[in-house]
Order: structure tokens, then sequence, then C-alpha cells
């Protein structure tokens, strides 16, 4: 077991194999590890879509798009919840994307590492992180409790909380991505500086800053709990916004916990809905990263 | 802080080195005069005097860190981007110390272009990266917009290359052709000087031999500051250069007797590559 310190020539392709030999050993365990904990993943990402088609696909009919919620057995759909989710998703990020595109610009080009801009940056990673029910109270609170009723613009606010830090942030990195040579130049031109932000700077970032948007889409579609408090959910045919409004994740939430079979297989098909919605997003948005690279 | 320099500076100074130009008979574009400059609290440029003659290339070098650069980006007040960067004496251009406060810097900026060491097309069309400096300062009609363009890529000689595809865009030529495309736009603003902070060092030498071809028909219009790390380039498109060591100027004379009889033994010993 003794080695001598200087090992002779002679030693050396023997004491070389046997590192070799442990150096494979672990290169083949942390591969096999790494596999295995792939395939973990991927099995539960495929038994959730698995179970989601299996159970969703059956209900996935023409009336659930053309007729309304229902009382149970009464035939109704899930066109309100479906057209509630677009109304609210897509208000929220109309109120959303403007201050999230705002702020980050702000942050990346003009705060830097000011004091406010660290504080900005720090309230808005919070918010990132908020938990969403929290957010959903807070809204409550300002916007429901003093007009007294629920409301699909409530609802809209507190999606559009939830999506504005996403966007913050990932337009920052994005711009901060964008080479200081790149400004410079633009500068040197003798182009003012919101010139070289606004048709430099973010066009350069732009399939970046374009990414966090339809991802924070992504997110606030499937949100249930800040809609819970604030767009509360209503069963008939409503595009008013100033009323109680409908949105798939709710309908969700109230029909699987509920004991009528029809019901809860709406609540699977309204599932399979959301995760499809979801997905297509996720993929525009990989497809829009590649066409934009070229 | 920069009117209190400017009055403090004897006027007999810039008559002095105003004619100790190398390059004869020009009259000078830019006059620098005991200019100081600072990172912060480190002081890299130190009594800086010297004259940029009209119509010619003045060449600077110096070993890294020796505050070239730093000179160019005094000339166009680029440092004004960061805070922290000051610069203390007195830059004459046409009439008008630049260093003064008050000055419009992007009109100033209109008049004193610069290319950088790395191409940096900006992320649109061939044709929008000339048009864009030009929509800065000027109102144009799309046909002469049109011709400006076409005019500007002629002059680099990039158009044969790129005509068939002006709405291609900028980020899929090759470096050679980015940075001529990068001289193009400057000079299409109509500047009065160019200045170029190591132009070719990010190019293949058949791209470094046509942009420094281009310099020699630039300079019958335009005034030029070349920064470079070859003294090779240095020698060929140069008039005048001037080294640079340790945030002092060394040295300036005409191309020929720098690179021959350098006064100075610092000036010697770096050309001929004994440091550096």
């Amino acid at each position: 077991m003794t080695r001598p310190v200087f090992s002779q020539a002679a030693d050396r392709p023997q004491r070389s194999g046997v590192l070799a030999l442990r150096r494979k050993i672990i290169d083949k365990l942390a591969t096999g590890m790494s596999w295995l904990a792939m395939l973990i993943v991927v099995f539960v990402l495929g038994s959730i879509l698995w179970t989601l088609l299996k159970n969703g696909l059956p209900g996935l009919t023409l009336s659930l798009f053309t007729h309304s919620m229902g009382a149970p057995g009464t035939g109704g759909g899930l066109a309100n919840a479906i057209v509630g989710s677009l109304l609210q998703t897509g208000l929220s990020i109309l109120l959303g994307a403007p201050a999230g595109l705002l702020t980050g610009i702000f942050l990346a080009e003009y705060g830097a590492d000011s004091k406010l801009a660290r504080t900005v940056r720090f309230v808005s990673d919070m918010l990132l992180s908020a938990p969403s029910i929290l957010i959903g109270l807070f809204i409550y609170m300002v916007l429901v409790e003093p007009f007294g009723h629920f409301s699909g613009f409530s609802g809209a606010a507190a999606l559009s909380l939830m999506a504005m830090p996403i966007i913050v942030r990932t337009t920052e990195d994005m711009l901060r991505l964008v080479p200081v040579s790149m400004r410079e130049a633009g500068i040197a031109l003798g182009a003012a500086k919101w010139r070289v932000i606004l048709f430099i700077c973010v066009r350069a970032a732009r399939g970046g800053i374009m990414t966090g948007v339809l991802l924070a889409i992504a997110r606030v579609a499937g949100e249930t709990a800040p809609l819970l408090f604030t767009s509360l959910g209503n069963s008939e045919w409503s595009l008013d916004m100033r009323r109680p409004m409908a949105s798939l994740p709710v309908a969700i939430y109230q029909y699987a916990g509920s004991a009528y079979q029809d019901w809860m297989q709406q609540a699977w098909t309204g599932a399979l809905l959301v995760t499809v919605g979801v997905l297509i997003i996720n993929i525009v948005v990989r497809v829009g990263i590649r066409g934009g690279r070229t | 802080m920069n009117e209190n320099t400017m009055q403090a500076t004897p006027s007999a100074d810039v008559e002095v080195e105003a004619s100790a130009s190398a390059v004869s008979g020009r009259p000078i574009a830019i006059q620098v005069n005991n200019l100081d400059f600072y990172y912060g609290k480190t002081h890299a440029l130190h009594n800086i005097t010297l004259g940029f003659p009209e119509r010619s290339v003045t060449g600077m070098i110096g070993p890294s860190g020796c505050g070239k650069s730093t000179l160019l980006r005094v000339l166009n007040r680029m440092y004004d981007l960061y805070p922290g960067q000051r610069a203390t004496g007195e830059v004459m251009f046409s009439g008008q110390n630049i260093l003064g406060s008050g000055l419009d810097l992007n009109a100033l900026r209109s008049r004193v272009g610069m290319v950088f060491q790395k191409p940096t097309p900006f992320p649109m069309s061939i044709y929008d990266n000339i048009a864009f400096g030009i929509r800065l300062h000027e109102r144009v009609s799309r046909s002469e917009m049109d011709g400006r363009v076409e005019d500007a890529l002629r002059r680099v000689a990039l158009w044969p290359e790129v005509k068939d595809r002006l709405q291609a865009s900028a980020t899929a030529l090759s470096g050679g052709q980015q940075q001529r495309l990068c001289i193009a736009r400057t000079i299409a603003v109509r500047p009065e000087v160019i200045l170029l902070d190591e132009p070719t060092s990010a190019l293949d030498p058949v791209s470094t031999a046509r942009i420094e071809e281009l310099l020699d028909e630039l300079k019958t219009e335009f005034t030029i500051a070349i920064v470079t790390h070859n003294m090779q380039q240095a020698a060929r498109c140069a008039d005048q250069v001037a080294f640079f060591y340790l945030g002092e100027l060394v040295e300036v004379d005409s191309t020929a007797r720098m690179f021959t009889a350098p006064r100075e033994s610092r000036t010697q010993d770096y050309i001929t590559g004994r440091f550096g």
C-alpha cells in the first residue's frame, strides 16, 4: 500500500491505470445519475400530460366552446370561462407590459446602480416571488372592497401585478446583454440617449424582451389564487369587466372539487386547454428565439 | 471647472504648439492645449498639447494604457457618458473650446465621428444603418436618402458587395464589411473629423489593407485621428505620428521623421520593439 514519494518510471503506467479506472467509474456513475434524474422529470411531465389528455380529450366537444357554464346535468360549457381568461389575461398584459418594459429600461439604462434602482430591483424581485394569494388579497383591499363588488378589472389588475416583475426582470437582463460598444456607436453618431435606447438597444434585445412578455402571459394565464378574491368567477356569460368574471383556472378549481361527473369532466378538459395554451406560447417563444438569432 | 482652466491657459502656449504641427502648410482642425484627464482619481493624461492638422491623418501610438484612446474619447466628449471621468484644459475646434459646458454634444458628435475597434453594426438593415445617422441630423426625402446611402457605401467600396441586399440585416456581413459599413455610417453624417480607435485590430490582413486604402482617400476630405497598435499601420497611413507613454505625449512629428530619427530615446525604444 505504501508508495514511494518519487515513483519509479516503471510504476507510472500502473498508477495512471488505477487513476484512469477511478475516473471512468466516477464518470459512469455521474452520467448514470444524470440520466436517472432526467428520466424521473420526464416521467412526471409525461405522466401529467398523459393523464390530462386521457381525461380531458373525451370532454373536448364543440358545445364546450359555445355554451356557458351551467348547473350539473344541463350540458353547460366553458365558453364564458375561456373568454374571461382571454380578456383578463389580455388586459393584465396591456397593463403590466408597458409598466414592466419601462421599469426594465429604467433599471438597465438610467438607474444603473443608484439607490433608487437598487430598491426598485429589490421590490420587483420580491414581487416576483410573492405568494400569488397575497397579490389577490392586496387587490381585493384596494379594488374590490372600496367598490363593493368583485370585477374582471380587479382580476386583470391582480394578474398584471404577477406579470410585471417577470417583464421587468427579463427586460433589464436582455438590455444588459447589449454590448456597451453598441451604445457608444449610437452616441458617437450624435444620437440622444433615448434614441439609442429605443432604436438600438431595445431593438437589439427585442427577441429576449418579447420572450419575457410571452412567458409572463403563460405564467398568468394559469393563475387561480389571485383571481379568487378579485374576479371571483361567474357562471353566466359576461363580457362586462366591471362585474364578476369567469376564468378557466377558477372554473377548474370550482368544478374539480365538485361531486358531479360532468363538472369533473369539464375540469379535466379545462385543465387540458390551459396546459395546451401555455405549451403553445412556450413553443412560439422557442421558435421565435431561434428565428431571431439567425 | 473647464472654463476656469481655459482662462488660466496662457495663450502663447497655443501659438507655440499650433505652429509645431508636423504637417506643414495645413491649418489645425483640432488643437488640444494643456489637457489633463482623470478616471476618478486616476490621472490618465498629463498636460497634453497636440494639434490635428486638417485633412491629414494623425496616428497615435503607444503601449496599452498610455492614454491614446482616452485622448480620442475626449475629442468627441465620449467620456461624458461615464460619471467620474473628467477633463481639464482646452480642446479648440472651429473656434470653440469643446470642453466647455453648455455645448450641444449631439451636434459636436455629428461633426466629430468615431469608428470603434470592434465593428458595431446596429441590429437593423444595411440601409437603415446608414440612414439612422443621417435622420438624426437632417430631414431628407426618400430619394435623397437613397442617394446618400449609396454614396456612403460607394465611398467605402462596399456598394458592389451589398447593393442587391440593402434590406438584409447588417449583422450578417463579414467583420471587414461590417467595419466598412461603420465607416460609411460615420461619413454619411458628413463630419469634419473622424476618430478611429484601432479600427483594424479585429480584422484579417485583407480587410485591414482595404481600410488603410480607404483612409488614404478619406483624408482628402476629412481630418483623421487613428489610434493603432500596429507600427506599420501608423507608418503607412499617418502624416504625423504622436507617441504616448504613461499618459504623456512623448513626441509628435511627421511620420517620416518619427520612424527614422525620433528625438526621444523612449520613442526609439518603442518603435524598434524594445518595450511595449
